[in-house]
């Protein structure tokens, strides 16, 4: 096949809604930065946009080179790096926020997402390394709880559950689409979704108004979440109780997204963003859209809506005309990855989902974050570049 | 492999196209959601992020001036250059260490321009605390010296810098500083239930005086000033919504020569002259010693320099001419006249004085030791003849003379425009018994009749008296010069009026042993004056005081002046009061004898 014929392959819808976001994450983080006191954070679209840059090298250098050969060659190798990874930031990493996620310059579980993904299309996504009967049986689906469930456990001592969660969409999404012992997982989401149903329910049962303190007491001693989750859930469920302590966070999302009207007050305007009352600490990392809701209006969030949603149509299309199992899953486990961050960055600052730290692909200024999807963009470029044409 | 049938490319595509959907219906939900919280409810987003990020301040106008009524000037503003800090500029991690920080910096300023601070931690914590989003005034009304090592040094310190205000500032010193008053600095405050303005502007508040009656005309209209404030509070960003008008200038009925010539008759003494216009009521000249001058009381009034004040038995800062409370004496005798006329005493009686009147135990000894003989009332009115009047007063009973000092104005309010206007007392038998448990005795008519005892007026009240006497109305004295005249004729029929204009002006008029007991009252004066003399006496013994009064009206045939004259300690009427009033008068005709007006 031909550079030509190759470069005819090239997925430009993913590539273009892409380098938009990339474009709209560097305003973004320009303005957050800029309402910042520190002289520090000034510059962070610059080290952000580098690092886009550094990341771009990698997307090309991934999709340029065929997905096939990579995995066999990094799979394995990159799973178990990422596994040490993630062990040695728990022992000597960094702790900010009460968690350590910090490994000199990087985060360790960003990665492993990645890795996961790889380690799973490697494994599941086709009978070369299991055989078929095996691949499609329990035992298949046990390799699988083992690949997602060391890095995911060594996250959660971090502790991050909300890097933890990002990855199970993706895990499920690629487990189920391999045809990995589909009744027993669908058994299983079904009943983690109604796990997730009961403990809100519980939640709310205890903190609705009227009920009685040793009652809420009684049922909150049965609810699996840790203080700071507990009152997330709870700030969630009733929004308007505290605006000033718990809930303030999500009131001053809401307000800075709900201020930004239709057209929004200008780049570089926002006034929640830049009088602080957003708070400062996630402004750039987590509450970043907020920033660009406020100063873009809804016209600007349906833009950078139908950015995400070019881009994961691209990403789905290209897993729809993989050539084979790997790709397609790894295409499917990257897009979903990238669907739940931005899913739940959004949800959770519109009052949708309890409020949960996660950044927003290419907008927000993780830049271990930016790198890894950047990587994993590259992989579903190159499982559209090196796809075989159906013979007819 | 590779040779799947169609069937089976379609079935694994299928969640490929299942999960595009999902994709697709979750940004969907997200937009909707969206719309609902920037479309359907930005409004109120809006109106909460305004809410929390805005704060109204009001500002006050320039406040107007105050002139006499040929324009002089007597109250006036001046810019003043004061230096101010912007907290915003010290923000630290906590609330103290931000305090710490400012009065850092502030002891760093003062140690350059060479002023300490004012201003103590706990008021640089009150600032922070309540007005973080305005300005702290650090030191007002530097000095040039002071401006100019700031201005060199301005750039070390970033966070200050120079402000202007307006100061008050009283042109004329200590002249008619009764009447102006002074202002003094006040956190401004909010309408009756007007919960707009989360800060005011500091603003200049009368404190006394016209300053404090006519605050609310002289303020103006406030304008308002809108504070972007950052999430902990601080100041971002200031703009003007709404200028401040200046408010407008107080035209005084006031003549300033009038004012200055009457404070020099009371130059070293404790005493008061208030000089009207018996025809519209305009004050002319209200004058009170020993004064102040306000303009010692800007920026502000210092501690110190109020006890001072308020703690010298002179009372500088008691406005005696219309606050003041004094025993009339003799120039309380027209009203006991009018009142004998009214009630049928005749006008041309004569009563035989022998010196001295007795009542009982009480002796009333008249100013001629050895009596004034026979004499009518025109006559007592002129040699003041204490046992005539006493006797008179006997005569016509209590009722009439309370009834004829009333129909004067007399323990009522003047109703003049300031905040000082003493009452006065006009004691009657209820009023006794209230304050001194006592019945009203015959003793008590006496001492009345002639001014004594317990009737209380102010100098202004009897320069109303003497501006009644002569026109025949009494008018209610006004300082701004647009407050519509207001007077009412004297219930008295004009031929009593007469005999008693005729009597006061035999007390000035005449000279040689026919000459009244006011007669230097009249003294060079280009035109015909009436007056009377008083010589009140207080206290007995050793505190043995007499306050020296003249009270008077002229021209006599056409008043356009009405004054009252009182001298703490003086000697007499005609003695010490009398020649202080002719002088008054010949500054004022001499001044006016062109005009006629």
């Amino acid at each position: 096949m031909t550079t030509w014929r190759r470069f005819a392959r090239f997925d430009w819808v993913l590539f273009g809604a892409m380098l938009a976001l990339i474009a709209i994450g560097t305003v973004a983080i320009w303005s957050a930065g800029n309402a910042r006191a520190e002289a520090v954070f000034h510059g962070m679209w610059r080290s952000n946009l580098v690092t886009a840059l550094v990341g771009l090298g990698l997307y090309f250098a991934i999709a340029l080179t065929d997905y096939r050969r990579l995995l066999d060659f990094l799979a394995i190798p990159a799973y178990l790096v990422s596994l040490v990874l993630l062990v040695a930031v728990l022992l000597v990493g960094d702790t900010i926020y009460g968690g350590s996620r910090w490994l000199w310059f990087f985060q360790p579980s960003e990665i492993a997402k990645l890795c996961v993904i790889a380690a799973l299309a490697f494994f599941l996504g086709d009978d070369r390394l299991l055989r078929g009967s095996v691949r499609r049986g329990f035992r298949g689906f046990l390799l699988a709880a083992a690949l997602i469930g060391l890095p995911v456990a060594l996250i959660l001592a971090e502790p991050d559950l909300g890097t933890a969660i990002t990855l199970v969409p993706s895990a499920l999404v690629m487990v189920f689409v391999a045809g990995t012992w589909r009744k027993g997982l669908v058994t299983l989401a079904a009943i983690g979704a109604l796990a997730a149903l009961v403990v809100l329910g519980a939640v709310y049962e205890a903190e609705k108004p009227g009920v009685s303190p040793e009652r809420r007491a009684r049922i909150l001693k049965c609810v699996p979440l840790r203080p700071h989750q507990l009152r997330r859930v709870r700030v969630f469920l009733f929004p308007e109780r505290d605006v000033t302590g718990a809930g303030y966070n999500l009131r001053q999302a809401q307000i800075s997204i709900g201020s930004g009207g239709l057209t929004g007050k200008g780049i570089g305007k926002g006034e929640t963003n830049h009088l602080k009352y957003l708070p400062q600490a996630i402004s750039m990392n987590d509450f970043i859209f907020c920033v660009w809701a406020e100063e873009t209006g809804f016209v600007g969030s349906i833009a950078l809506l139908t950015l995400f949603g070019a881009l994961l149509l691209a990403g789905c299309r290209v897993a729809l005309v993989a050539s084979d199992g790997r790709g397609r899953l790894l295409a499917l486990g990257v897009t979903t990855l990238v669907f739940a961050h931005v899913y739940v960055n959004i949800a959770m600052s519109i009052g949708l989902v309890p409020i949960t730290g996660l950044p927003l692909p290419f907008i927000s200024s993780g830049r271990t974050f930016l790198v890894m999807v950047l990587c994993g963009l590259g992989f579903v470029q190159s499982v559209s570049l090196h796809r075989e044409e159906k013979q007819s | 492999m590779r040779r799947d049938s169609a069937l089976a490319h379609l079935t694994e595509g299928l969640p490929c196209l299942a999960l595009a959907l999902v994709f697709v219906a979750g940004l969907l939900q997200l937009a909707v959601r969206l719309k609902e919280v920037q479309v359907d409810d930005a409004a109120d987003f809006s109106y909460a992020s305004a809410r929390q990020s805005l704060r109204r301040v009001q500002t006050g106008g320039v406040r107007g001036r105050i002139l006499d009524r040929h324009g002089a000037l007597l109250a006036d503003n001046r810019t003043a250059l004061s230096i101010v800090c912007q907290p915003a500029q010290f923000q630290r991690r906590t609330w103290e260490a931000t305090v710490g920080e400012i009065a850092a910096a502030i002891s760093n300023v003062a140690e350059t321009i060479g002023r300490p601070s004012p201003l103590s931690e706990r008021a640089i914590r009150r600032h922070v605390n309540q007005s973080l989003a305005m300005p702290l005034f650090v030191w007002r009304d530097i000095d040039e010296g002071e401006l100019a090592v700031f201005s060199e040094h301005e750039r070390e310190f970033p966070g200050f810098a120079v402000e202007e205000t307006e100061e008050r500032v009283y042109p004329l010193g200590t002249l008619a500083a009764h009447l102006i008053g002074y202002v003094g600095r006040d956190r401004g405050e909010s309408e009756a239930g007007d919960e707009k303005f989360n800060y005011f502007a500091t603003e200049l508040r009368g404190r006394s005086g016209l300053e404090i009656y006519y605050d609310s005309f002289l303020r103006g209209v406030p304008g308002e000033r809108r504070v972007l404030v950052d999430a902990r509070g601080f100041a971002m960003r200031e703009w003007t919504v709404v200028e401040s008008s200046g408010g407008p200038d107080l035209v005084l009925a006031l003549d300033v020569d009038i004012q200055r010539a009457a404070e020099r008759q009371l130059d070293g003494q404790r005493g008061a002259c208030a000089v009207i216009d018996p025809r519209t009521g305009d004050v002319l000249a209200l004058a009170s010693s020993p004064g102040f001058d306000p303009n010692a009381f800007v920026p502000t009034l210092s501690r110190e320099l109020y006890e001072r004040y308020a703690q010298d038995p002179a009372k500088p800062l008691l406005n005696r001419a219309s606050g003041g409370a004094y025993a009339p004496g003799s120039t309380f005798k027209p009203v006991t006249a009018l009142a004998g006329l009214v009630a049928g005493f005749p006008a041309d009686e004569t009563y035989v004085c022998d010196g001295v009147f007795t009542l009982g135990e009480m002796r009333l000894h008249c100013a001629s030791r050895w009596g004034h003989g026979p004499l009518d009332l025109r006559h007592a009115l002129m040699k003041s003849c204490n046992p005539f009047f006493c006797n008179l007063g006997l005569d016509i009973g209590t009722n009439a003379l309370l009834r004829m000092s009333r129909e004067f104005g007399l323990g009522a309010k003047t109703g003049l425009d300031l905040g000082v206007d003493m009452a006065g007392v006009v004691p009657d038998a209820d009023w006794k018994m209230r304050m001194y448990g006592e019945k009203w005795f015959q003793g008590d008519l006496a001492q009345m009749t002639i001014g004594q005892g317990m009737l209380l007026v102010s100098p202004l009240q009897m320069a109303r008296v003497a501006g009644a006497i002569g026109t025949g109305y009494l008018v209610t004295p006004r300082l701004k010069a647009d407050v519509p005249v207001e007077r009412r004729p004297l219930r008295v029929p004009a031929v009593f009026l007469d005999v008693v204009r005729e009597g006061m002006r035999m007390v000035v008029d005449g000279d040689g042993e026919s000459r009244g007991t006011g007669w230097r009252g009249g003294e060079g004066v280009p035109v015909a004056v009436s007056g009377k003399t008083g010589t009140a006496e207080i206290g007995r013994g050793e505190s043995r005081r007499k306050n020296a009064w003249f009270i008077a009206y002229a021209p006599s045939e056409a008043p356009r002046i009405a004054l009252a004259l009182v001298i703490e300690n003086g000697d007499s009427g005609g003695g010490t009061a009398a020649p202080r009033v002719g002088a008054i008068l010949r500054e004022i005709f001499g001044t006016q004898s062109g005009e006629g007006s």
